[in-house]
């Protein structure tokens, strides 16, 4: 409803040196603070205090000061990559959109209905997760109030109902968050990643303001073993864990670091409800991902000075190894990794609190990050008639597409409550490959933007690309993109030990998901066909602006 | 299932609507024709920009505020300084210190600029109509009222480019009657008229349909209550009426409309209007389409709409290109 007063209605916008005419109109809302929100959560930025210990597990004699540093260069790299699509096509739909619109509407679909199942997925794992470490949270506030009824109730939630019944509660408040506008989502996204930067700072603090002797102290006390530190070293070495650094298998691990920074580009999944989205989406990953660099290389770094990476090889490997000889020597969680060394290390119960809630706020930001990411594709979906036309229906009170959020979360409450009961592990055990492979497609769709569809990213009066070696600039991006993501492909592909087996069962899950998008685009495609003069395919055409 | 036999189609529109001054939007518009396979275009209005950014000369350089930030660009860029300007939806116009002083205090002198600038701009676009279109292409525009009136000559006088505004304009299997007029804004536009009025001017553009012809209304106004009229509810000072803590939606489409599609039942409404409000209903057996805009991002969101040879219509499907 544009329009103008009786006379054109001019009126200078004072400082702005442009002039405007009275109107009203359809407002992308998410500004740079909201897509840093959207991305930073969907990394879970609390998860590494715990990943550090995943991969300390995972891999011998790594250090993650390498991976941390590669892994955020190569993500670096992929946002140009993204940068360039989303300026191309600035929509809502990711990988699903591009590959639709530049390369073929089946390998679109391919993305499309896949990043819908594992991302629906993750949503159900994420909530499982949660409710995992809800004892370790119940343990923390138990410390902070001095309430033994709290620290005991965390021996009350280990069982496989409470596991379901926390994940559906979680869910189903992540629901409930994600029916209000993008923006003010966007708004408690912020505030729970604010949560979980501060339990870094505090962690950080910690770390600074204690030796290494007072850390031996603390744990002493807290395990009620006054050697409990020397005594976990000579259990290790006992169980020859081997020790130190090894730069193999650092670089072995940037994989499992790339992973672990996944989601930070993810702004460009609301690209169309981004303001100015490629400046937006630019800024935002930038600020990301240096945030993430910082605050985690900082930690890591802390934690070696402050802990020694003898003692966190040690913990984590005997914790993951020979569990009951860990048991016997102390009572902290060693998977907690660095939220563990804060608990002990903290004195007062705020720092108490805020690592106990740290975890399940970084899930919750993650989960409403999700619904707003695999919401925004199935809207994309429906509407280019892949999915039913109602998920792309918007409410015209929030703008947001509520029937693909209802869709999106009961789906993950199944799942969440699937796999509470049934191991699912081997089913879903090439979950990381498929995010590798996400990476993969954005980088060739990059590649492929400048020769398939030079149209979409000239500038009005631009007949030429700007070109370095006769290859234009994004396919540059793009390629560099594609051959980080294949080679962390290969190193997922080559340790299956870490990054998941692959089985009939969880290949043929892999295979399924992916078929599925082609096979519904043929479907609906042929079903359009019948009944209808207008192709399908027509809706996935992507105007040429020059 | 999958292997019935729809209708032959004998005709393709391809709608779009609210491009506000978007050259890339514009070119996408005349682009349409050939990645749809359209037979005729349809621009249903709100064609011209909002926004006036002036170009100051300074120190042999080009100095504009673009997008709130200070640009400058040696004289030889002028042509890319204003096509970067008008990727935004807004026009450019070359002026000194003086002159920029004088749009902000003569409210008369400001709207001769904006005026020259718009239609500037639509001569443009029918210039690059005619290069750009296919021979066998119509292409259609009509104003909303969001433009100006003294755009409706230049529109009229373009070679290339019909504009049956409050007319009837034979498509072939169907005729279509436009129309570029509104209820009531907060903003008093040109075009604006009380439902009774608004109802009287579109019974009598519809007075001159051929009897027995189905037809289209290309109406900017979309029908009150349709689904396809929600806005933000506005105050008195064009704020968002908040309610619940959150923003007030209603219906702010035109009942006129509405009755006078009831009574007539034309084979498709095309409208447009209200940006964020895109869908489609049927009223009676109207099907009735505002496909919404989203100029501001280069995106044009456009519908096209199949007709069968007895001027029955077949489908449509909401694009976003």
């Amino acid at each position: 409803m544009a329009s103008t007063s009786a006379s054109l209605g001019g009126k200078a916008a004072a400082g702005q040196g442009l002039f405007t005419r009275q109107s009203s109109g359809l407002v992308r809302e998410l500004g740079v603070p909201a897509a840093t929100g959207i991305a930073l959560a969907s990394v879970a930025v609390v998860n590494t205090f715990i990943n550090f210990n995943a991969g300390l597990v995972s891999f011998n004699q790594a250090d993650m000061t390498l991976p941390l540093l590669l892994g955020a260069a190569i993500w670096l790299v992929a946002m140009f990559a993204y940068k360039y699509l989303l300026e191309a096509i600035p929509r809502a739909g990711g990988e699903y959109v591009y590959l639709s619109r530049i390369i073929s509407p089946a390998l679109g679909a391919m993305a499309g209905i896949s990043i819908c199942i594992a991302f629906t997925y993750i949503l159900a794992a994420n909530a499982n997760f949660t409710a995992a470490y809800t004892p370790f949270m119940l343990t923390a506030l138990g410390a902070a109030f001095n309430s033994s009824a709290i620290s005991d109730a965390a021996g009350n939630v280990t069982s496989q109902g409470a596991i379901a019944a926390i994940s559906v509660v979680m869910l189903l408040v992540v629901g409930a968050v994600s029916l209000v506008s993008i923006r003010r989502l966007a708004q408690v996204i912020l505030a729970l990643v604010g949560i979980q930067l501060l339990a870094f700072l505090v962690l950080g603090w910690l770390l600074i303001t204690h030796s290494h002797q007072d850390f031996v102290n603390a744990l002493a006390t807290f395990s009620n073993h006054p050697n409990a530190f020397n005594d976990i070293l000579a259990a290790a070495q006992k169980n020859q864990i081997p020790l130190g650094i090894s730069i193999g298998a650092s670089l072995t691990a940037v994989p499992f670091m790339v992973l672990n920074y996944n989601g930070v580009l993810y702004a460009y999944y609301v690209g169309g409800e981004l303001k100015r989205p490629g400046r937006t989406y630019l800024y935002a990953s930038v600020i990301s991902i240096g945030l993430l660099v910082v605050v985690w290389l900082g930690v890591w770094l802390l934690m070696r000075n402050t802990v020694g990476l003898d003692f966190m090889q040690s913990q984590a490997k005997l914790g993951a190894t020979d569990p009951d000889a860990y048991g016997k020597i102390t009572s902290l969680q060693s998977s907690a990794g660095g939220l563990g060394y804060g608990l002990i290390l903290s004195g007062d119960p705020i720092s108490k609190i805020l690592i106990g809630i740290a975890v399940p706020s970084a899930e919750l930001a993650v989960d409403l990050a999700f619904v707003a990411v695999v919401t925004r594709v199935m809207f994309a979906l429906a509407f280019d008639r892949l999915l039913p036309i109602s998920l792309a229906k918007i409410s015209e009170r929030s703008a947001i597409p509520t029937n693909a959020i209802i869709v999106a979360v009961v789906i993950g409450i199944l799942f969440a409550i699937l796999a509470a009961f049934v191991n699912l592990s081997n089913i879903v055990a090439n979950l990381a490959l498929f995010v590798a492979l996400i990476i993969v497609a954005g980088g060739v769709a990059a590649t492929a933007l400048p020769y398939r569809r030079p149209d979409l990213i000239m500038r009005p009066g631009q007949t030429e690309l700007a070109r370095v070696g006769g290859v234009p600039v994004p396919s540059l991006w793009g390629a560099a993109t594609t051959l980080l993501a294949v080679i962390v492909v290969a190193l997922i592909v080559t340790h299956p030990e870490v990054f998941g087996s692959f089985t009939l069962t969880s290949v043929g899950a892999l295979v399924i998901v992916l078929l599925a998008g082609p096979v519904i685009y043929l479907i609906a495609r042929q079903m359009r066909l019948s009944r209808s003069s207008i192709d399908l395919r027509l809706a996935m055409r992507e105007l040429p602006p020059e | 299932m999958f292997f019935g036999r729809p209708k032959k189609r004998s005709l393709r529109v391809f709608f779009a609507t609210d491009i506000h001054g978007s050259d890339r939007c514009f070119r996408k518009f005349l682009a349409a024709a050939d990645s749809y396979e359209a037979d005729v275009l349809v621009l249903g209005g709100d064609i011209a920009g909002k926004g006036l950014v002036p170009i100051r000369r300074e120190n042999g350089n080009l100095v504009a505020r673009v997008r709130g930030e200070p640009v400058a660009v040696p004289r030889a860029e002028e042509e890319r300084l204003r096509a970067e300007i008008n990727r935004m939806g807004f026009y450019s116009v070359l002026s000194d210190a003086e002159d920029i002083e004088r749009m902000e205090r003569d409210q008369a002198h400001l709207d001769r600029a904006f005026q020259r600038a718009i239609i500037e701009q639509i001569e443009g676009w029918c210039a690059l109509a005619e290069e750009r279109l296919a021979p066998s292409v119509r292409c259609i525009i009509t104003p909303g009222n969001d433009d100006p009136k003294a755009i409706d000559p230049v529109l009229k006088a373009a070679g290339r480019i019909e504009s049956p505004e409050a007319e009837i304009c034979d498509l072939g299997p169907v005729v279509m009657a436009s129309c570029g007029d509104v209820t009531p804004t907060p903003w008093n536009t040109e075009r604006e008229y009380p439902e009774d009025e608004l109802g009287r001017r579109l019974e009598k553009i519809l007075e001159g349909a051929p009897v027995g012809r189905k037809m289209v209304v290309n109406f900017h106004c979309p029908p009150y209550g349709s689904g396809l009229d929600f806005a933000a509810e506005l105050d008195p000072q064009l704020r968002p009426v908040i309610r619940g803590g959150r923003p007030s939606i209603v219906p702010v489409g035109s009942k006129a409309v509405r009755e006078v599609i009831k009574r007539h039942q034309p084979a498709v409404g095309l409208h447009g209007h209200i940006h964020e409000s895109k869908a489609a209903q049927k009223i009676g057996s109207t099907m009735c389409l505002n496909p919404g805009s989203d100029y501001a991002a280069d995106v044009l969101r456009g519908a096209i709409v199949d007709f069968a040879e007895d001027g029955s219509y077949i489908d449509f499907l909401f694009t976003t290109g």
